[in-house]
């Protein structure tokens, strides 16, 4: 009987200690989800912009997002507050891609994208003469947002995505080759060539549309 | 004060135009396409498609992605899932 009192007491009192722990962890995790969804949360729809240009539909688009914000608040505790948080989450979500979609071993087998030749990259160079700048620029302002995402989707990703950071995101470089883990030489290059891509496939829609982006055959229409 | 030719000046329409140069080097490309109406046009396109671009992307997500971020992140802080 008293042996079993004795054994019950040091029980007991790990029980109080472990309440108490219990609700100071508790409120950390509550302030810690609070931090999170203050800090963290309202850069969510900008990353869901980028996922859906990695994804190219919506629903793997949600699924990533998702998935890197969960990342995120796991790591939360390694995130260096004042530090760039729309960056450190866009890295986040660049590895949670890879993962997900094992991307790196296929990228490696394919060799690098920045190896492609000029003449894959085609011509697209060339600019209308004056009398037909105002009809080119005229064709690119009128040309539909679905077009234009065709088109973007059509690029290899690492050039897609270094646009929608430069463009659509507007960041520096520096930061978009700390993103994707690349020099800024290569984010330049990818810039480059992933625009002149894109300006062949537009230039070939709005061709078919009756307009002339290419500069070529500036006598029909 | 290097120069910028024409094909220097197209070669950096896009550094022109992320903000990505020197104060120098806007300067003399300012200059340049002030008198130089194919570089001009160049720098113009290359705007008009990034304005584009811009115009084409601004998707946002789905109101209830929010939402399901936090429970997610809720569960995962309870233990009840990863």
């Amino acid at each position: 009987m008293s042996t079993f009192a004795a054994a019950q007491a040091p029980i007991g009192r790990a029980r109080l200690n472990s309440k108490v722990m219990k609700s100071t962890e508790a409120a950390d995790k509550k302030a810690q989800i609070h931090e999170f969804e203050q800090q963290a949360l309202p850069l969510m729809p900008q990353l869901y912009g980028a996922a859906l240009r990695w994804t190219r539909n919506p629903a793997d688009a949600e699924d990533l997002v998702q998935e890197a914000m969960a990342k995120a608040f796991i790591a939360w505790g390694q995130f260096q507050q004042g530090t760039n948080l729309k960056a450190w989450l866009y890295r986040i979500m660049t590895n949670t891609h890879i993962n997900m979609y094992n991307k790196r071993a296929k990228d490696q087998a394919k060799g690098s994208i920045d190896a492609l030749e000029e003449w894959q990259l085609g011509e697209a160079e060339s600019v209308t003469a004056l009398s037909s700048r105002s009809a080119e620029l005229e064709a690119i302002d009128n040309l539909p947002s679905t077009t234009v995402k065709n088109a973007l989707n059509e690029i290899p990703e690492e050039f897609r995505m270094v646009v929608y950071y430069a463009v659509v995101d507007g960041l520096p470089y520096a930061e978009i080759a700390e993103i994707m883990d690349t020099p800024v030489g290569t984010v330049m290059s990818r810039l480059h060539r992933g625009k002149k891509l894109l300006k062949k496939l537009l230039a070939d829609y709005a061709a078919s549309e009756g307009y002339d982006v290419s500069g070529q055959n500036q006598e029909s229409k | 004060m290097a120069e910028f030719d024409c094909e220097e000046t197209k070669r950096h329409v896009h550094e022109y135009l992320h903000n990505e140069l020197s104060d120098a080097e806007i300067a003399d490309i300012t200059a340049h396409i002030a008198n130089c109406d194919s570089c001009e046009g160049d720098y113009d396109v290359e705007n008009a498609l990034n304005n584009a671009i811009a115009r084409a992307c601004g998707d946002m997500p789905p109101a209830e992605l929010a939402v399901r971020i936090m429970g997610r992140i809720r569960d995962i802080q309870s233990g009840t899932a990863h």
